[in-house]
């Protein structure tokens, strides 16, 4: 098997630490895990439905990588996951998050009432 | 100072004085406010001065300096692109400036052969020159080789200035400073390019590619577009890496330029151009152009494409003129298939070298035979890079004739290799450099103490794999293990750094060498100020410091086994001793230490045996200790059970004890039994009290009653094993039985707890003691 940063390029997944996957060929890394990814693209999950956004060329700081491994190509093809349109999966996304956003706000308020707060997770510092 | 120097009355003359000192100061002169201070290259304005000095000798202007600086302070591109335009319509060799200009350059940079003009040792030039060293090679040995009847053009042509771009800042492929080079920008070529040309095409490295570079010449300007902006469209766009829209800006003016050939073309910021920017980097050039010039659209049209959709335009509008139009002399067209022509030929092989193999840009629906996957890709790429394969192979397939016998593979190999010209972006050395630098980091002179965690694991998972490969001849799964460099452990007694000769140390701090900060002195608090929860809870404190440090014990009691195994023979002995020491320091630490007397007070392991950890502390402990201090351990915990129940209502953490009881109990010998029992049921010696709240409670715990049932088990045991005990003969023994099984009958059945387990000799256990009907009873309450 090819070893990374090799012809035949491997394609590598990246996630971030903003949680945003990446998809694309490794070209370059240091010593900080600092990433050159060509090709890249960003693939965005929402349920059993994925969508790819291409985004060209990425240079990503290492601090801000969680973790990066080798896509198997075979692999790659059978999940059970469905790929849909880039509109489709940004559709998806929203709903998401909104959904979440409701059900946040319900638990804070039903909190509220009775008189405990818990800090939203924005205003905690990531660590 | 000549104004104060002056009296008063001579203020007139003082003033004409200094108007004449003025005029001796060059006060608009050219470094300070003209493009001399806008203009960093000293070599631009170089000659612009050397012209200007020129034309002021020949048409002397009485209002002096300022009036011929007034064309400086001008636009300076305009201003240069005019006197470049003056100075090439004199004729160059006997503009005084440029053969000056060609003189303090030296004469050993005068190269012979192709390209020789003065023009390539000019200053000017020199900016051409410059960033072709970080090109790829093929596209200029392409133009050597495929375009051959352009030489006797070039010095017609290249005399045209509107026709060449003007030159960009150097700027190295990397970095932002020039190159360094070994040989001088203009010296000619010392061998064939040919033979590096495979490697380069294939394998662009920027070491190699400027080396090559160096010894290339420039193409003649003119209808021969400028190598450098040849080599970047090529790059760009026939590497079979198209770009998503993004890019197609930046490729448009290159495109533009190349084109037009225009000598309005501003000169470009620095770096921002970079060939080998442009080579790696796609689509992160895109933001600068917009500043571009749109003068750039001026000049020739011809195949003009519109700024927008410059690089899909491109490849997606079939080619107007048709490709046979290549050989003939330049016309607006051919520049487009000038460009085309050395976009295709430069992707090739130097195999495919002839002219008349020209690609043209459309693509050919041809079936593919390795399709990578592209699924990541744009839809547009993706048609994009399938094209680009496509023509690839085609061209290779034709060029190889007999080779294309070699084999599917072969070709394939060399269609991704030709696709993926990235891929060994990173040499062999960086790679490694950087897996030095992680492996460094592993480095460690003990790695159970740096890495304990994962140095178990991967044991475990030997293990299990040692296991599993004795069970099954199954295939033998390789597990890459990560070979951590060892490190041996070096004794460092650090020395503060000591001066010869100096009175007192340096008092320099450092990790090695910490210096005190801050004097914190412990004070201890009298007993009479502190309320009573102050006391309990500095009591707590110090069972929770106790227990930390019989924990710190422990651990290094448990990992004698490995030290052991380690050590060589004649400190085993040391080893041994040092573990025995520390057994018996836990064993302090847990029942408090020894006063004069026997321990009457199990104060100090109830205090331990109250925290969650202290249990579990107790539970590992348990294995080390002696049996006799074991033994003390169970019935000091037997006799305040009830006591620990409670406490341990919220922690339910009492169960864990019960495997190393149970091994505790393997090993006792009747009498303890006895004893134990009697703790657990305390039961007085003389009168039973009509309930037994002691037996009671154990009874209702899951812990207690499972401890019971054990402690019954083992006199059982020792019962029906040794027949010859006096078991029999106990009376005690016989009369905790009674009690017990009393107990048990009593309590319903809802309130006896669940045990861990049963022990299977139970029931005969109680046989002995009950009838039948009891017996049942019994059996249905287990």
């Amino acid at each position: 098997t090819a070893a990374p940063l090799s012809f035949p390029a491997e394609k590598h997944l990246v996630l971030l630490r903003d949680g945003r996957t990446l998809i694309g060929y490794l070209r370059s890394i240091d010593q900080f895990a600092n990433l050159v990814l060509h090709q890249t693209v960003e693939r965005i999950h929402v349920g059993k439905k994925y969508g790819d956004i291409p985004r060209g060329i990425f240079v990503v700081r290492g601090e801000n990588v969680v973790l990066l491994g080798e896509i198997d190509l075979e692999k790659e093809s059978d999940t059970p996951l469905q790929q849909v349109s880039i509109e489709e999966i940004l559709e998806e996304q929203r709903v998401e998050q909104q959904a979440k956003q409701e059900s946040e706000k319900l638990k804070v308020q039903a909190l509220k009432e009775r008189g405990l707060s818990v800090p939203r997770a924005d205003t905690l510092d990531e660590y | 100072q000549s104004l104060e120097d002056c009296p008063l009355d001579e203020d007139e003359d003082a003033f004409q004085a200094l108007g004449e000192e003025d005029e001796d100061i060059d006060q608009f002169n050219d470094d300070t406010f003209g493009a001399g201070a806008v203009d960093d290259d000293w070599q631009e304005a170089h000659e612009r001065l050397a012209e200007l000095e020129d034309k002021a000798a020949s048409s002397r202007e009485p209002d002096g300096p300022v009036g011929n600086d007034g064309d400086v302070l001008g636009d300076p591109e305009d201003a240069l692109a005019e006197r470049l335009t003056r100075l090439v319509i004199d004729s160059e060799l006997e503009d005084p400036a440029i053969m000056q200009a060609v003189h303090t350059r030296g004469p050993p940079q005068q190269p012979g052969g192709l390209n020789s003009s003065i023009w390539d040792s000019s200053a000017v030039l020199r900016r051409i020159r410059g960033p072709l060293l970080a090109q790829e090679m093929p596209s200029v040995s392409v133009l050597d080789y495929a375009l051959p009847q352009r030489p006797p053009q070039a010095r017609d042509e290249e005399r045209d200035p509107s026709e060449r771009a003007l030159p960009r800042r150097s700027s190295s492929p990397i970095i932002g400073s020039p190159p360094v080079r070994a040989v001088p920008i203009g010296t000619p070529p010392k061998q064939a390019a040919i033979p590096n040309f495979n490697q380069q095409i294939l394998c662009p490295k920027p070491v190699h590619i400027r080396a090559t570079m160096q010894q290339r010449y420039p193409a003649p300007y003119g209808e021969r577009m400028s190598p450098n902006q040849l080599c970047n469209v090529p790059n760009s766009s026939l590497l079979g890496h198209p770009f998503p829209h993004s890019v197609s800006p930046v490729l448009t003016h290159l495109q533009r330029a190349q084109l037009l050939g225009g000598a309005q073309v501003k000169p470009l910021p620095a770096g921002r151009m970079s060939p080998s920017q442009f080579a790696r980097v796609s689509g992160l050039v895109g933001s600068p152009l917009p500043s571009m010039n749109p003068k750039l659209l001026q000049g020739r049209v011809g195949q003009m494409m519109s700024p927008a959709g410059g690089f899909r335009a491109f490849f997606g509008a079939p080619p107007a003129p048709p490709p046979s139009q290549l050989p003939h002399p330049p016309g607006p067209g051919s520049h487009l298939q000038n460009l085309r022509l050395v976009l295709s030929l430069s992707w090739r092989p130097a195999r495919c070298l002839h002219p008349s193999l020209t690609i043209p840009a459309l693509p050919r629906p041809q079936p593919q035979m390795f399709r990578p996957d592209t699924t990541h890709l744009h839809p547009q790429h993706r048609r994009l890079l399938h094209q680009r394969q496509q023509q690839n192979r085609n061209q290779h397939r034709s060029l190889n004739g007999s080779g294309g016998d070699r084999g599917g593979h072969r070709s394939s190999h060399q269609e991704q290799i030709r696709k993926d010209p990235y891929a060994n972006l990173m040499l062999q050395r960086e790679k490694d450099w950087v897996s030095k630098i992680q492996m460094m980091q592993l480095q460690s002179t003990d790695p159970y103490l740096d890495d304990y965690y994962y140095q178990n694991y991967f044991q475990k998972l030997e293990k299990l794999a040692a296991a599993e490969e004795v069970h099954g001849d199954g295939p033998k799964k390789e597990r890459t293990k990560l070979i951590t460099p060892q490190v041996a452990k070096l004794e460092h007694t650090y020395k503060p750094v000591q001066f010869e000769g100096s009175l007192g140390k340096l008092t320099v701090s450092s990790v090695n060498n910490p210096r005190k900060m801050i004097d914190a002195v412990v004070t201890s608090r009298s007993e009479d100020d502190e309320t009573k929860e102050k006391q309990v809870r500095d009591k707590r404190r110090q069972t929770l410091v106790t227990i930390e440090k019989t924990y710190s014990l422990l651990l290094d009691v448990e990992d004698y086994e490995r030290r052991y195994l380690l050590s060589l023979e004649g400190e085993r002995p040391a080893l041994m001793g040092e573990r025995k020491q520390k057994i018996c320091d836990m064993y302090d630490n847990l029942r408090g230490k020894a006063p004069g007397q026997d321990r009457p007070s199990d104060d100090h392991f109830m205090q331990i045996m109250c925290i969650r950890k202290g249990k579990r502390l107790v539970a590992r402990i348990l294995p080390f200790l002696a049996p006799e201090q074991a033994a003390d351990v169970l019935m000091a915990t037997a006799r305040n059970l009830p006591f620990l129940i409670k406490k341990d209502a919220q922690d339910e953490v009492l169960p864990c004890l019960l495997r190393p009881f149970s091994h505790v109990l393997y090993h006792l010998p009747l009498g303890t039994v006895t004893s134990l029992v009697q703790q657990l049921t305390n039961l007085p010696q003389s009168a039973a009290a009509p309930t037994n709240l002691h037996l009671t409670a154990v009874l209702q715990n899951k812990f207690g009653l499972s401890l019971l049932y054990l402690v019954l088990s083992r006199g059982e045991e020792l019962q029906s094993s040794d027949t010859n005990t006096e078991l029999m003969q106990d009376n005690q023994w016989t009369e905790l039985m009674l009690m017990a099984t009393r107990e048990l009958l009593r309590i319903p059945q809802g309130a006896l707890a669940k045990p861990v387990s049963i022990p299977s000799n139970l029931i005969s256990l109680f046989s002995r003691y009950v009838d039948q009907q009891k017996l049942n009873l019994l059996e249905t309450k287990l």
